[in-house]
């Protein structure tokens, strides 16, 4: 790693841990880091941007249970999910749906890198697998 | 032989003239006889001093010499006998340790030889046992891609037939059933 990406790296974790309201990412305070990157235009510019991209994106994510779908999900379902994660995890986690008909039926829920499979082409896949 | 006649003449002449008449008719002489009878002796005694003696010892060394010939080809006769038997001896010598050499020999080559046996059993029974080996492992190799094949093609049947075949309200329920398990972690 060149010197230069590092220094970009560390000026992009000070502007995410700026954005970060009450642990949070807060749309207000990343306006507010975006303006000041704009304006100071700082040395490797681009490279600082992409690195607290990354870094928003994660924290996103991890705030995020992204639920997968064959068929459809009630409302009820989603908050129940996020309620249960929130509990899990310990942060308030919100829920979004995406349609996945490849699953056939049931539902894969992603928070940040972890995976939890609760459909019938995961199931078949396990099967696939032990055999 | 006319000495040795002599005394013999006399004593007849003594006793009768007859004998001098008949040395007379003869012609014998005394004195000439006695003179030849010298002469004779002294031949006699030159013959045998320078000749007789000489060749005496000659035969005599000849003797000796023939004797000691003898005594040397008796003890040649002896030596070579003995000589003979060293030989033969050494032959026996020489055939036994021969034979011992090729008994030796024959027992290194059985024993060679049954240890080679014995080595390409083994070998061959060690390359038994690893085909044996391959085999088992290449069937179960097999047998487990066609245990996975299998499985696919159940998986890949019932991911069609399921798509196909579920309604939307058997996929509502098993939505519900599988939120229910989510939010159970």
């Amino acid at each position: 790693m060149s010197a230069a990406t590092k220094q970009a790296q560390t000026l992009a974790r000070h502007l995410f841990n700026l954005s970060l309201a009450e642990g949070t990412v807060s749309a207000e305070r990343v306006q507010g880091v975006l303006a000041y990157v704009e304006k100071t235009a700082p040395a490797n510019a681009v490279l600082v941007l992409k690195a607290y991209h990354r870094l928003v994106a994660i924290e996103l994510a991890r705030r995020v249970a992204l639920v997968e779908h064959a068929g459809s999900v009630e409302a009820s379902v989603l908050k129940s999910i996020a309620a249960a994660m929130t509990q899990h995890y310990g942060r308030t986690i919100t829920a979004a749906s995406k349609a996945n008909p490849g699953l056939i039926a049931g539902l894969r829920v992603r928070v940040g890198d972890d995976v939890y499979e609760a459909s019938i082409a995961g199931r078949l896949q396990a099967l696939a697998n032990a055999s | 032989m006319i000495v040795e006649l002599l005394p013999l003449a006399e004593a007849a002449g003594q006793s009768a003239g007859g004998v001098t008449q008949i040395l007379n008719e003869f012609g014998i002489d005394g004195p000439i006889l006695l003179a030849q009878a010298i002469n004779f002796s002294i031949v006699v005694f030159v013959l045998w001093r320078f000749a007789f003696k000489p060749v005496a010892a000659t035969l005599q060394q000849r003797q000796k010499q023939i004797e000691t010939g003898l005594k040397d080809a008796a003890d040649i006769k002896a030596k070579l006998a003995a000589t003979h038997q060293e030989t033969l001896q050494i032959l026996q010598k020489a055939h036994a340790e021969a034979a011992q050499v090729v008994d030796n020999a024959r027992r290194a080559a059985k024993e060679f030889s049954e240890r080679e046996q014995k080595a390409a059993t083994d070998r061959a029974n060690e390359i038994i046992v690893k085909a044996q080996q391959a085999i088992e492992l290449e069937r179960k190799k097999m047998m487990q891609e066609t245990r996975g094949e299998i499985a696919r093609l159940v998986v890949a049947t019932t991911q069609k037939v399921l798509a196909k075949e579920l309604s939307d309200f058997e996929r509502s329920r098993f939505n519900e059933a599988a939120a229910k398990e989510l939010t159970n972690v």
